[in-house]
């Protein structure tokens, strides 16, 4: 069974990216995001991801570095949110 | 691009700029001291927000006029008389800013009084009115390193004879707009900068900051003698990851300089990877010299970053010794960064460096004799 917490972030990559032409499962869980070939997505795109991330979650990013670390993939960024919010 | 030194070498006639600590020799003082001007401060200024390193000439407010207006009006007392802004005496005026915390203001109170200093025309305008310039106004903006082209546009001015003297004059005030865009970035964060460091996570300030510069021809001892500019058109946010573009400008400036011991002003923000790039290019380009950074206690003056640090330099050669890399410990980068002050006696040059987004960069050579 999928994990909701994976699922919603996928689709939330697509509604705050306006990625067209991609379903959920499309978005590869254990591949980089940025700089990904297959999404061309950059650190512009990262940075609108962060905001989106504090607003639907409301977690706090500290640094580009620890922005980078968990944007490296869709389960990092998962792993990031449930160590800040461990309910999710 | 890269220049050399018979294409744009121009003379310093007056350089002063202004900071937290006040003018261009309380400054380099201030720096000698090792003190910060950066304090943690709400990024957002009344409407409050994470608590940020900026380093500020008074409340980050924006107000109608614009708190930049009678900061500069008082800072301009220190330009030599001339009738500037007449045709062979031109300004350039040089801002990252300019007054754009006016536009955020007006989106968030509808105060149309606010749209009068919003565009770089109508802040630039005011203070043309406000100082009495002529109509011979340049504007140049390109981020980091837009006081750099400002210089050298005055170098080739006066070297294309259609100028006698040219009045350079940089300014930028930190917004809460902008502020707040960096912050979203998660470079200005609630750490203190500390430039060319190794550490887990890097962090930025920023700061106020103006300063102005005459330049003549022939005009001395203080000399620009040479530019250099490169652009990597890599990636509107990144840098080539090998750091290449970082090469570029010490390479062409260590030509320029013909042997001289030099010691290097860096750009040094407290970022890692470029802290890191810029750190490795000066030590192989210049092997030997000295590397500061003083954006670890004035934080980052954006757009005037290149001429509010070169009248620091100036100041700090007419007092005999460099300030060190304030906010920066070891280790370093590179074997190259001085993080305490040293003496310039042994020095007949400086290499004064700036970068910016886009891959931009900015590197000029300062000679004294």
């Amino acid at each position: 069974m999928p994990d909701p917490l994976i699922t919603r972030l996928q689709a939330l990559i697509i509604s705050t990216l306006k990625l067209e032409g991609v379903r959920p499962e499309d978005i590869p869980e254990n591949e980089p995001l940025i700089g990904s070939p297959r999404f061309g997505l950059d650190s512009i795109d990262a940075l609108e991801l962060v905001l989106t991330l504090e607003k639907e979650f409301g977690v706090k990013i500290g640094s580009s570095e620890e922005s980078r670390r968990a944007l490296a993939s869709v389960n990092s960024l998962a792993a990031f949110i449930r160590s800040r919010q461990p309910g999710a | 691009m890269s220049a050399t030194a018979a294409e744009f070498s121009a003379g310093i006639e007056c350089c002063d700029c202004l900071t937290p600590f006040g003018d261009a020799a309380a400054t380099a003082v201030a720096l000698l001291a090792g003190r910060r001007a950066l304090a943690l401060t709400p990024v957002l200024g009344r409407d409050g927000g994470d608590p940020v390193p900026l380093a500020l000439l008074g409340p980050m407010n924006e107000v109608v006029p614009p708190r930049w207006v009678d900061a500069l009006r008082r800072f301009a007392t220190a330009i030599p008389p001339g009738p500037w802004g007449a045709a062979r005496t031109p300004v350039i005026v040089t801002s990252s800013n300019f007054g754009v915390g006016s536009l955020q203001a007006f989106m968030r109170d509808r105060d149309p009084r606010h749209l009068a200093h919003g565009t770089p025309y109508a802040a630039v305008n005011r203070l043309r009115a406000e100082l009495g310039w002529g109509p011979h106004v340049h504007l140049f903006s390109h981020a980091c390193v837009t006081a750099h082209l400002g210089l050298a546009h005055a170098g080739r001015l006066l070297h294309l004879g259609v100028a006698e003297r040219v009045l350079v004059f940089s300014f930028d005030f930190v917004s809460p707009f902008v502020a707040g865009g960096f912050h979203s970035l998660k470079i200005l964060n609630g750490a203190m900068p500390a430039p060319f460091t190794v550490r887990e996570t890097g962090a930025i300030g920023l700061g106020d900051g103006a300063a102005f510069a005459v330049l003549a021809r022939d005009a001395g001892p203080a000399r620009l003698a040479a530019h250099a500019f490169h652009n990597e058109m890599f990636h509107f946010t990144g840098n080539q990851p090998d750091g290449a573009g970082f090469l570029v400008c010490p390479a062409a400036i260590a030509a320029a300089a013909d042997g001289r011991r030099v010691w290097i002003k860096g750009h040094g923000t407290g970022t890692l990877e470029a802290g890191r790039l810029e750190a490795e290019a000066v030590h192989r380009q210049f092997p030997g010299s000295p590397l500061v950074s003083w954006k670890g206690s004035l934080g980052h003056t954006l757009g005037s970053c290149g001429l509010v640090e070169l009248a620091i330099a100036l100041a700090a050669l007419r007092a005999g010794r460099i300030p060190g890399t304030v906010g920066g410990a070891a280790p370093s980068f590179s074997p190259a960064v001085a993080l305490e002050p040293f003496s310039a006696a042994p020095f007949e040059g400086a290499v004064l460096c700036s970068n910016a987004f886009g891959g931009a960069h900015a590197a000029l050579l300062l000679t004294t004799a």
